[in-house]
């Protein structure tokens, strides 16, 4: 066999200077490797070096293959370079991260990887997008955004997750990376209303089927599709079937997940109602607050929990032991006595609010003449155990009013309490609270339910305008909602309105919250649903192809009614023709179904719906090993096999 | 007051009817429910000083027998648990055991006709109980001890009244064919466990559609309670003078959506494929839609017909579900989410059927829903009300609201429902199977038993106390001595145990028994007291789940599950069984008692006993009464006679112990009869 000359570019070197190595066609590889590296004569770790076919758009990762096999020849522009390289991963939340990721693999092994290192769990659910094209009016202004670096973390330690300080161990090196975790697992502050305006938010249902145009394909690496070192990617939950969510193992994925969630709520990504949206930002808000005050952003150790329980353990002890009497007189509440103000709008005269003094005790509030006649019996009990209590406050004017609605065999009676100022507020809504929900003032919750009163009223106070940034505890609740509800609503009518949601949830452990925020999230009837512009076989028009984890929904694109669901269990198989680039898929019944994709290669389609099948069978095989060849059956057309 | 009287008539009428049939019937149980009854109404102590001071003796000390049962039975589990077996010492311990475990059989079981036959084993072993009492008698020899013991029982009974401070309420219950059953029910008890109770008080075949339902005849609503609900708290809201009722009957909507899954939530498609669907794709559209992060509630939306505040006009709007609540669309707006209005939130509200508003309201139809605040009693402009095109339409929303506002509970529900029916199914299967095998182990001991019953008998026929508190000793003479040794606390329990024969003589007095169906009632509290257990927030699940357990323990444990059945009067109850034979509704009564005929019967009868459980410690002589179970014979006679014996002497033997309970019951009895 004649030698011939193969020059390659080491990456290392520059590209102006290839490197000539005299090779046969009979040379595999690894020789070629080999050979290489003893010209260059660095003495390094080359361990992680493939070579490149730049025409070719691939890699020779296989080195017992041979020249010929792969068909390189003479004019072959190779490059010998590291597979794993910096990448900017925009994550979830938000914030931008530089890390080592396997440019050669196919992207989904390149998404393991990532989230190995990461400590997400289910990594099949998640993938790459290109970023939304920003515009660059801003100057690269922005371009000073923070960047979390973890490129320095060695791809060998991640191999094995073990914890740490609670922490994965390769996040423990240093304070830097510990910060990196910190963030990962931590929900971030809401963001400032105006950079929720700012943000690109998707207007139409054609406007959400091109963000879908964006996924990376799984098959195929990174540097195949065009990435090269330093771009910019997202990480974002693509399938929406999240398996086996443990809050236990899962910090960084129940963040992040929540933080996507948020997002899509905040840039109207996903639609919901207005009590809706006033649930999620109370959610926002109480989670906020307890992200700030848990300094590891951590649920409470086992330690904690044991301690919590032997504590409560040895309260009911010191009951159990002391002597009737004492008991009894633990029976007996706290009370709340002060001169308050009432108003019975049912009763149609003009009286208005009349002072009487007030006694709230067990649930329920007693009022009386006056201070004096407060042993007598009471001019009225209004037991609150199951009634509405809503706030009537207006701090600039001074008015701090208590709306009940309370719950009586004929219907429910309205009363307005009228408190003099902040401080009794706060004492008797958060004591009505309680009632309503059947706890007394002795509960532990007390003191938070006022605290939270408190600030609630001071974010009134200290944002008229929505100006204020960062003041200590205060949020401006615009921050909280949709831009659509900045407009709406002024922050002062904003806010009693979140907080009246917040009352719901405001018992939740930090955890809790998330979860339940993502529960709400998901039964959004427009959960989970991917839209994709398609013209069926047979139709002249464009419409809307919406793929979930269930079903596949074919939508009007005009008035965006459902004209058709087809659900995936009833389906016998689905096939793409690559050619005239067309899905076609068959039902149960003899129903088929074909389809061109208008906004996004088809390919991308056919890996949701592939992905979808795939997520379906992991409840089944309990296993926690990722059936890689199987996602690659399914998701991976032609090429792949 | 008047709802009082009537039911104190029922209780008095159940008990005749126990006392002649039996005479056994005596429920330590019933004294309980006349001071429950009081409680029920003033309810839940909200101040325990006031509803102490109203308690007299006797309260407190049926107040006692039934703590005395939760303590006994946890520390019988307690016990159990470092290593069953030895009975001698701790008779106490075993007793409970017995107690809590077996209770769940006896409601598994289905009523079988065998049950009647059965029962003569129970019978045995009430009579085996009855010469306990004497040896609490014999304690009580020891005066001194006497007033400390109440003192102490004092004590007790406040911290439990501090620590459960259970509201109970005696419901009565109303059954398809028009009669009605009467409940006692506390407030930890759960529908389902209610349902249980039901369950093994009729004959009906236990299925998952059984339902209680609150009717409201003034509102023309009805509502299925759901099973994790706890019954005490909507009833609580009920007015005084309420004309509400609880029904139990069967409901093919209850757990329909998990039975036929498509018809909610492929409801959009035609019938025909709806109906072709496979049970595969059934259990597949549960599991996507209530074992996800979050339960998918159905995507209901269409034209209803809404009733305008105050006016008679209904008005047609466009509705739609979501999990956070009902919507409408408003007049020229599209139906995405951000023009949504809110109707109504589910936090506050529950959702009722309508009956006959096209006459009551002038409704489109009579496919109506409504949704209002569960104390709203009377109509009120609170009270939403919808109208359906159907019928079909109108099940949708229901279901959909409840799959909303309950969530996941609701398969949960479902799922314990289904266990329910297959272990009571499963129950009768082995019962049925076993009795031959068991019977032949358990022989040599139904011999033991039926001299004990018989001694029992002798014990009871016996007017003075220490004849029998001998006859006990013999029996058993170990077990009674030792529990008063060991512990102060379970002699209040014993004084229970008397109580219940005076009962039996007092409602013979009475002659009220009218209702047979009454009856029944006592064994239900039996189980509902059982509860109690501090420890078993669910007495019922952890029976349930026993149950198999202890059935292969049977031989072996008799004597445990025998003692414990002694101990308690529930072998009374059991002995009320019998009497049913002669009156065909009784029969209904029977199917419980079955179960505790078989050589498992043991356990049932224990369930019984929890209440008394606390004065048990003695029944160390139950083993007996086990294989007694295993011959069940048919002869009614035979059985009634030893049964009802006992319980007239255990009345009198009583009377030293606890009598003091008893008498009081009387006296109120009495009372209410002048004044009837």
């Amino acid at each position: 066999m004649a030698a011939w000359d193969l020059s390659v570019v080491v990456e290392e070197l520059g590209d102006d200077k290839p490197i000539s190595i005299s090779v046969t066609s009979e040379l595999h590889i690894g020789g070629v490797i080999l050979k290489l590296v003893e010209k260059t004569q660095v003495k390094r770790d080359w361990s992680d070096h493939a070579l490149w076919w730049d025409q070719k758009q691939q890699w020779l990762l296989r080195t017992s293959w041979t020249l010929e096999k792969c068909g390189v020849h003479a004019d072959a522009r190779l490059v010998f370079m590291p597979q794993h390289k910096p990448l900017l991963l925009g994550l979830p939340n938000g914030t931008v991260l530089k890390l080592r990721a396997s440019f050669s693999g196919p992207v989904f092994r390149t998404v393991l990887g990532i989230c190995r290192m990461l400590n997400i769990r289910r990594p099949e659910e998640l993938s790459l997008l290109r970023p939304a094209e920003e515009k660059k009016k801003k100057k690269d202004k922005d371009s000073t955004e923070e960047v979390y670096d973890l490129t320095e973390i060695p791809l060998t330690s991640v191999s094995r997750p073990c914890l740490y300080n609670g922490m994965p161990a390769h996040f423990a090196d240093s304070p830097k990376t510990e910060a990196v975790y910190k963030m990962l697992s931590t929900a971030q502050a809401p963001p400032a209303p105006e950079a929720i305006a700012k943000l690109y938010r998707p207007a139409s249902v054609v406007d959400k089927a091109h963000i879908h145009s964006r996924w990376l394909d799984s098959s195929r690496s990174l540097m195949q599709q065009g990435i090269r070192e330093n771009d910019k990617l997202w990480l974002r939950f693509k399938y929406y079937n999240f398996h086996d969510l443990e809050p236990k193992y899962d910090v960084v994925r129940l963040t992040q997940l929540y933080e996507q969630a948020r997002w899509a709520i905040l840039l109207e990504d996903i639609d919901c109602t207005e009590e809706e949206m006033m649930l999620f930002g109370a959610l926002q808000y109480h989670i906020n607050k307890l992200s700030l005050s848990e300094p590891q952003g951590q649920t409470s150790s086992p330690a904690m929990d044991d301690l919590d329980s032997a504590l409560q353990c040895l309260e009911v002890k010191m009951d159990g032991d002391s002597s009737a009497s004492d008991m009894l007189d633990d029976m007996t509440a706290p009370e709340l006595n002060e001169y308050l103000k009432i108003f019975r709008p049912k009763r149609l005269t003009l009286k208005g609010y009349k002072q009487y003094w007030f006694k709230f005790r067990n649930c329920s509030i007693s009022y009386y003449k006056s201070k004096e006649e407060s042993f007598g019996e009471p001019i009225q009990q209004i037991n609150l155990k199951g009634c509405e209590v809503a706030p009537d406050v207006n701090v600039a004017g001074q008015k701090f009013c208590i709306r009940l609605l309370i719950p009586a065999p004929e219907g429910m009676n309205e009363v307005y309490l009228r408190c003099e100022n902040e401080e009794q507020y706060s004492k008797w809504m958060a004591a009505c609270r309680l009632a309503s929900k059947g706890t007394s003032l002795a509960d532990s919750s007390y003191q938070s339910e006022m605290q939270s009163i408190r600030t609630f009223l001071a974010m009134q106070q200290t944002n008229p305008n929505g100006n204020n940034t960062q003041a200590d505890e205060s949020i401006n609740t615009h921050s909280l909602v949709s831009p659509r509800y900045h407009k709406k609503y002024k922050v002062k009518q904003l806010t009693p309105r979140i907080l009246e949601a917040y009352q719901n949830v405001a018992q939740l452990s930090l955890t809790d919250g998330i979860i339940r925020f993502l529960q709400i999230w998901q039964s959004l009837p427009d959960f989970g649903i991917s839209f994709f512009v398609v013209r069926f076989k047979g139709s002249r028009k464009d419409e809307v192809l919406g793929i979930t984890p269930n079903r596949l929904i074919r939508i009007d694109l005009g008035v965006g009614d459902v004209v058709k669901t087809w659900r995936y269990n009833n389906m016998r198989q689905w096939n793409v023709n690559w050619d005239i680039r067309q899905v076609a898929i068959e039902f149960d019944g003899n129903v088929n179904i074909a389809f061109s994709c208008v906004t996004a290669d088809c390919k991308i389609v056919h890996e949701f719906i592939g992905g979808y099948i795939f997520m379906s069978t992991r409840s089944r095989e309990k296993s926690d090993t990722l059936n890689e060849e199987l996602f690659h059956k399914l998701t991976g057309g032609h090429e792949a096999l | 007051m008047d709802d009082i009287d009537a039911m104190f008539s029922d209780l008095l009428g159940e008990m005749d009817l126990l006392t002649q049939s039996l005479g056994v019937e005596a429920e330590p149980q019933k004294p309980p429910p006349s001071s429950s009854k009081q409680a029920s109404f003033s309810v839940g102590f909200a101040d325990v000083h006031e509803s102490l001071n109203e308690l007299e003796d006797t309260d407190l000390d049926a107040l006692m027998s039934g703590l005395m049962a939760e303590i006994n039975a946890t520390e019988e589990k307690l016990s159990s648990e470092k290593k069953e077996i030895k009975p001698a010492p701790s008779h106490l311990p075993p007793a409970p055991e017995g107690l809590s475990s077996y209770p769940v059989p006896s409601q598994a079981v289905p009523p079988s006709p065998e049950s009647s036959f059965t029962v003569s084993t129970p019978i045995a072993t009430p009579s085996s109980l009855s010469p306990r009492p004497p040896p609490h008698s014999t304690k009580p020899s020891m005066e001194d001890i006497e007033a400390q013991i109440k003192a102490d029982k004092i004590k007790l009974a406040l911290e439990k009244l501090k620590e459960a401070k259970v509201k109970k309420l005696v419901v009565k219950v109303l059954m398809n064919d028009g009669s009605s059953k009467t409940l006692m029910v506390d407030e930890r008890q759960t529908v389902r466990d209610v349902l249980d109770n039901l369950f093994e008080k009729t004959h009906c075949d236990c299925n998952v559609n059984w339902t209680l339902l609150e009717s409201y005849p003034e509102l023309q609503l009805e509502r299925g309670f759901e099973d994790h609900e706890n019954l005490v708290e909507p009833l609580s809201a009920w007015t005084r003078d309420s004309e509400n009722q609880v029904v139990f009957q069967e409901r093919e909507d209850k757990y329909e959506v998990f039975k036929n899954p498509q018809n909610f939530y492929l409801w959009k498609k035609d019938k025909n494929t709806l109906k072709e669907i496979k049970e595969r794709d059934k259990e597949l559209l549960v599991e996507e839609n209530f074992c996800g992060t979050s339960v998918i509630v159905p995507d209901l939306e269409g034209v209803l017909h809404l009733r305008e505040d105050g006016k008679k006009s209904w008005k047609q709007r466009l509705f739609l579900l979501r999990a956070s609540g009902i919507y409408y669309v408003p007049k020229g707006k599209s139906k995405t989410s951000r023009d949504l209005v809110c109707f109504v939130q589910f936090d506050n509200v529950n959702v009722y059927y309508g009956k006959e508003f096209k006459n009551k309201f002038k409704a489109p139809t009579d496919f109506c829903f409504v949704l209002k605040h569960p104390q709203i009693q009377k109509d009120s402009q609170y009270i939403k009300y919808l109208c359906c095109d159907d019928a079909r339409t109108m099940t949708l929303w229901v279901t959909g609201i409840r799959i909303a506002k309950y969530g996941v509970t609701l398969l949960e529900n479902y799922k314990t429902a289904i266990k329910q029916t297959a272990v009571t199914s499963a129950w009768t299967n082995r019962v049925t199977a076993s009795s031959s095998s068991s019977s032949s182990p358990s022989t040599p001991s139904p011999t033991t038993k039926a001299k004990s019953s018989s001694q029992a008998n002798g014990h009871a026929t016996k007017p003075s106390a220490e004849p029998v508190v001998k006859m006990a000793a013999s029996m058993v003479p170990p077990a009674p001595p030792p529990p008063p040794a060991e512990v102060l606390p379970p002699p209040p329990p014993d004084p229970v145990m008397p109580p219940p024969p005076p009962m039996a003589t007092k409602t013979s007095n009475t002659g009220l028994g009218n209702k047979i169906r009454n009856v029944p009632q006592p064994p239900p509290r039996a189980d509902g007291l059982p509860l109690p257990p501090r420890l078993h927030h669910h007495p019922h699940n952890d029976s349930f789940e026993a149950p198999p357990d202890f059935l292969p323990p049977p031989p072996p444990a008799p004597g445990f599950s025998a003692q414990g059945t002694g101990f308690l009067p529930p072998p009374p109850p059991v002995c009320s069984l019998p009497p049913p034979p002669p009156d065909p509704e009784f029969d209904c009564f029977l199917p419980p008692p079955p179960p505790d005929a078989f050589p498992l019967p043991p356990p049932p009868p224990p369930s019984s006993q929890p209440f008394i459980g606390g004065g048990a410690p003695p029944p160390p002589p139950p083993p007996p009464p086990a294989p007694v179970p295993s011959g069940p014979r048919p002869t009614t006679s035979v059985r009634k006679k030893p049964p009802a014996p006992p319980k007239r002497t255990t009345p009198q033997t009583n009377e030293a112990g606890g009598g003091d309970m008893m008498s009081e019951l009387m006296k109120a009895m009495q009372k209410k009869r002048g004044n009837q």
